[in-house]
Parts: C-alpha cells; sequence; structure tokens
C-alpha cells in the first residue's frame, strides 16, 4: 500500500555565477510522502522538472557524506532527513548549500578550505622512525585503548559540522570540529608518537577558540560528538602542557578563582588570564561597566563550607592525582 | 512551589539586576526561593575543560545540598544549567561516580541524583505554566518586537538536557507570546553569543555576537531577551566592543528573560534593575510605553 501524500514545498537556493548577480530561491512543489528524504524529493525536481539543479551526492544511505546541505538553517545530511517533520515545523523546506564554503553552484560548495584545515592536523598516524610499524603482524591495541577514540573513526567527513560552526565562520585560525576531533584521535592512539608536539602546535592554533556551542555534535549524522572531543584534547593539553596560552591559561586560572572562594572573582579572573597587560587593555572597558556594576571590582565573599571545596580540589586535582 | 535557587556568580555580582528581577518575578507567581550560601560555582565551562572530574565532583556537591532538603533546583543562567544538568547525567557513568564518591564520602557528601535541574524559562513555561503567566499580565508588551536568544547550554547538546530541540526550540517565544510581545524568529537565537573566548580572542568573540544581534535586527527586533547572563555579558556590556570590531553601530537593548516578565507584570524598570545595563533600554521601553527610570 502506497503511504498517503501531501504537498511538499521546497524552497531551494538557485545560484549560477556565470549567469546571476544574485543567488535567489526557486520554490518546487510535490506530493510526497513524509518519510520522503529531502535528497530524494531533489532528484525529483531534477529528473522531472529542472535538469539544471546542481547538487553533491552518492551513496543515499549515510554513508558517503556527500549530500550535506541545510536543510531549513541546520546542517544535515539530505538522504537522512525526511521531508514530513520539516513541513510540519516550518510548513516548506529551505534548502540551501553547507555555510562556511564558497558556492560554486546552487547547493554545490568548494570543499578546498575544508579539506586544508583538516590536513593542517596532518590526519595520519606519526611514527617513532626508530619503533616502525612490525611489517609481518598486525599491531595490536587493548580494548581501553581503542574505546577511548571510539566515536571519531565514524566520521564520513560531510562537513556538517563544519558547516554549522559559529568559530569557522568568525575566525580563520580554527580548523573545524572535524579537524580537533580527528586530532584528538592521534593524540590519544597510542601507535602515534607525536602526540605531545600535536598538542603544542594545537594550542596556539585554534584549540581554544572552540566555543563549545555544541552545535557541530548536533549537526553531525554519526554521533562524533566533535564538541566533546575537542573538550577531551583541552583536558588532555591542559594536563600535559598546563597554561602556555590565553585559552588554557584562562582554563587554569577559572579552576584556581574557584578553589579560593567557591564563587568567581571577576576581576581576579582577568589579571589571571591575562597578565597586567590586558588588565590595562581592557581597562577602558572595565571601568565603563564598574559605572553601572560596580560589583566588578568587589571581591566575593567565600561561600560557607569552603573548607569541601579545598578538600574536592586536594582530592581530584593536585598533581598527585592521576589524570589519563 | 519551592525550589533551592541557584542563582549562579554573575547574578550575584556584575548581573545582579537579572537577581533582582527573578526575585521580582518568583514573589509575584508565589514561588519560594529557598537559598544556600553553601553553593558554589558550577564551573562555567572552563573548569569542565580543565579537569572534567573535578567540575563534576563540585556540581554533585552542590546537587547533594539541594537533596538534603528535598527540593529541586533552579537556575537563572543557560552555563550553570547545562554544568549542573552535566553532572547529573556524567554521574550515571560508574567510573565517574565512584571517583566522585571517593572525593565527597570523606566528607559526609552523598549524592543519590534524584534532583532535577530546573532553569527559570522551564519553570515558567512548565511549572507555572503560560495560562497562569497570561493571566498575570497587567501590561502586555504588545507593540514590542523581541529575539530571544537562549544561550548555548541551555540547549545543547539536547540528548543530555533533555528537554527542548538543539536548534529549533520555542519555549522563550511561547513565553515572550504570553507576555504580549512579538517573538521575532531568526537563526542566530539559538547561535553562540562569544562569551567563551572573550577573554581568549575578544575580536573573535565580538565578531561573534555582533552578527547574532545584526541577524535579530535584521528580522526586526526592537531588543533581544536572554536567559542567561553569560550571553548578557557579551550582548550588552561588551556590545560598544562588538560594535566597533565590525564597525558599525548595532543599538541593541538586551533584557534578561524575567526582567520582560517583570515588566508585563507590572514591575518599574528600576524594581527589575533596568538602569544597571550598558545599553540603554529605553526605546524598547518607550514601545511599551513606559518611561525608563531616572
Amino acid at each position: 500500500m502506497a503511504a498517503a501524500t501531501t504537498p511538499t514545498i521546497l524552497d531551494v537556493y538557485r545560484f549560477d555565477p556565470t549567469k546571476d548577480s544574485a543567488p535567489h530561491y526557486q520554490r518546487y512543489t510535490l506530493d510526497l510522502a513524509p518519510h520522503t528524504p529531502v535528497l530524494s524529493a531533489l532528484l525529483q525536481v531534477r529528473a522531472e522538472t529542472d535538469p539544471t539543479l546542481a547538487l553533491r551526492y552518492s551513496c543515499r544511505s549515510a554513508i558517503c557524506g556527500s549530500c550535506a546541505m541545510q536543510v531549513n538553517s541546520k546542517s544535515r545530511l539530505a538522504c537522512e532527513t525526511q521531508v514530513g517533520p520539516e513541513m510540519e515545523r516550518h510548513g516548506r523546506i529551505v534548502i540551501e548549500p553547507m555555510r562556511n564554503q564558497p558556492v560554486l553552484r546552487d547547493l554545490v560548495v568548494d570543499q578546498a578550505p575544508f579539506w586544508r584545515r583538516y590536513e593542517s592536523i596532518e590526519p595520519h598516524l606519526i611514527l617513532d622512525p626508530k619503533h616502525p610499524m612490525p611489517a609481518d603482524r598486525p599491531t595490536s591495541m587493548t580494548p581501553a585503548q581503542v574505546e577511548r577514540f571510539q566515536e571519531t573513526p565514524r566520521c564520513i567527513a560531510c562537513a556538517a559540522c563544519y558547516s554549522a560552526c559559529p568559530a569557522v565562520s568568525a575566525d580563520a585560525g580554527f580548523p573545524g570540529p572535524m579537524a580537533l576531533a580527528k586530532l584528538y584521535r592521534f593524540v590519544v592512539d597510542p601507535r602515534d608518537s607525536a602526540s605531545t608536539e600535536r598538542l603544542t602546535r594545537i594550542q596556539p592554533n585554534g584549540l581554544w577558540l572552540c566555543l563549545r556551542c555544541h552545535l557541530c555534535t548536533e549537526a553531525c549524522p554519526k554521533d562524533v560528538r566533535p564538541s566533546e572531543r575537542i573538550r577531551d584534547l583541552k583536558e588532555l593539553a591542559v594536563a600535559a602542557q598546563g597554561g602556555t596560552e590565553p585559552g588554557s591559561r584562562h582554563a587554569i586560572g577559572f579552576k584556581e578563582n574557584i578553589r579560593e572562594r567557591g564563587l568567581l572573582n571577576e576581576m581576579k579572573l582577568v589579571r589571571q588570564t591575562d597578565g597586567v597587560v590586558g588588565l590595562l587593555r581592557q581597562s577602558g572597558q572595565g571601568l565603563k561597566i564598574w559605572r553601572k556594576k560596580p560589583e566588578i571590582a568587589r571581591r566575593p565573599h567565600p561561600i560557607e563550607g569552603l573548607d569541601e571545596i579545598e578538600k574536592i580540589y586536594a582530592a581530584l586535582d593536585d598533581p598527585k592525582e592521576e589524570r589519563p | 512551589m519551592k525550589l533551592a535557587y541557584y542563582p549562579g556568580c554573575v547574578a550575584q555580582e556584575s548581573g545582579k539586576e537579572l537577581d533582582l528581577a527573578t526575585r521580582w518575578v518568583c514573589r509575584a507567581l508565589g514561588i519560594e526561593l529557598a537559598e544556600f550560601p553553601t553553593f558554589s560555582c558550577c564551573g562555567s565551562g572552563f573548569v569542565d575543560e580543565a579537569n572534567e572530574v573535578l567540575n563534576v565532583a563540585i556540581n554533585a556537591r552542590n546537587l547533594a545540598i539541594a537533596e538534603r532538603a528535598g527540593l529541586d533546583l533552579l537556575t537563572i543562567c543557560s552555563t550553570c544549567q547545562g554544568m549542573l544538568t552535566l553532572a547529573n547525567v556524567r554521574l550515571a557513568d560508574p567510573a565517574v561516580k565512584g571517583r566522585v564518591d571517593g572525593a565527597l564520602k570523606p566528607l559526609g557528601i552523598e549524592y543519590r541524583g534524584t534532583v532535577k535541574v530546573k532553569h527559570l524559562l522551564r519553570v515558567l513555561t512548565e511549572d507555572v505554566g503560560l495560562a497562569a503567566i497570561r493571566a498575570k499580565v497587567v501590561r502586555p508588551l504588545d507593540g514590542l518586537k523581541v529575539g530571544a536568544f537562549y544561550g548555548c547550554h541551555l540547549l545543547r547538546p539536547a540528548d543530555e538536557m533533555g528537554w527542548e530541540s538543539g536548534e529549533e526550540p520555542h519555549a522563550f517565544e511561547d513565553l515572550l507570546d504570553a507576555l504580549g510581545a512579538t517573538p521575532v524568529y531568526y537563526r542566530g537565537r539559538v547561535m553562540c553569543c562569544g562569551f567563551p573566548i572573550q577573554f581568549v580572542k575578544a575580536e573573535t568573540a565580538q565578531r561573534i555576537s555582533a552578527h547574532q544581534i545584526d541577524d535579530a535586527k535584521a528580522h526586526g527586533a526592537d531588543a533581544m531577551a536572554t536567559p542567561c547572563p553569560l550571553c548578557h555579558i557579551s550582548l550588552d556590556s561588551f556590545q560598544n566592543r562588538a560594535a566597533r570590531t565590525v564597525g558599525h553601530a548595532l543599538d541593541m537593548p538586551v533584557f534578561h528573560l524575567p526582567q520582560l516578565v517583570g515588566l508585563a507584570f507590572g514591575a518599574t524598570p528600576a524594581q527589575l534593575g533596568l538602569p544597571r545595563h550598558l545599553v540603554p533600554t529605553d526605546a524598547a521601553l518607550e514601545k511599551i510605553r513606559l518611561r525608563a527610570a531616572p
């Protein structure tokens, strides 16, 4: 029995740089069953209505990662996003190319910058030349070792995370969620000999620009959870190298700040992060805020039970504590 | 209704107006706030980056304080909401729970995992309910177009926060509608305010906050409103810097969520701490026929 169909409105981003001075949206209305994938709808448009519609796709099974695009502003694989829920929620389906990558035509983007940022993290095992991989037998890892990076091999490099990321939009120095999640994977791989160098290199090169907004984790079709892998990477960097950058200094400074009174001491945190020069640089702004909000210059009262905080820190944060 | 009130650090200091407005609104709705001077900072996402288990442990301590009193926890900050919820989630992992218990047990602290962490937005829309909110409105905010700005940690990761859609929430807009305001839908409403890197790379943070303000404005917002005092710092306290960074004026008044509820319930701008904002709210207040406090 065929499923009931309903009118489905697609508003599709169209842009042909050889003809158009600006992009426009073209509306197609199709009768579709609610479980129809957005990709199938687009292919039907192309087959039956408009053969000029350009899009990238291949496997149609959420494996190849080719058909990532924006569906009602969310970065998604078109092949696994159904039309029904989108129509229900929005009354139409706006389909646009991925963000953060230049549009070549219609829904096809230039992925070169995405791949360049990925390559910048050297996404391959770096072996110690003194201990090459044995040629005659496979290397082995314990289940616990493999478990540490069980999510990242699922990545299909669809770039949905890269498209969803506000840090990528705002800063060319940010490698992007996928690149950092993959970097994490090599840092914790026991066969890799460059973990320390990788952490040293990434700290001033974008690690601390992650906003932990978790938009990448929402966008990822394979549950790699890039934002959580980036958090793991930050913790590893702090544990291995301490506060070498404004970002790691801020995280460590914040942690120490809370230990003193149980609550945040805002002014002190600025000093801990940026040093005296930073404080002077920010003092104009600090004064403006202080006039309206004089509490920023006040040290908070210590909480009651501060001794408990101290003991929790002593148990879980002091150097004797062994950390992964 | 009685809740353990977890104001968070900022609302006790530079964001005091948020605390004022919360207390005013809760009084008006008969929500009793139990206070605990023992509560510590939630770690604000930064301690989590430096030491995950430590961060879970300090929040397990916070949660245990509410549990001993038999109360659920009320937060007024998206980040506090996120960090305390995350502690509940991570404590379900026996390895994490074991290490945290190992630190807490010697202090006589036990957390059994029974406390629900609820942001004010959720309490207002679910526990109080929109009908009861509507019934309290004496000064409808009609004529005011408001862009809600959620704050990431209230929503995401959505499977861990266990409440709204991570990218297409509607609770805040529902609340604005109940107050008589016109909610403005724009992509930036679920985006980042830039706060986490305000002290790492200010220019990038400010480009991000300016982008969301511009987006709200392009969709017709007269004002923005946020349930998170950290977003408020980015959007209000540093708005002048953001404007300088992007090279154009932003001029966007930004309310804390309970301030708009308070205005609709008849509070004066001064009672809600509006004069403490860096960006004047006068233009928005005029839309609802109110004059700014002297």
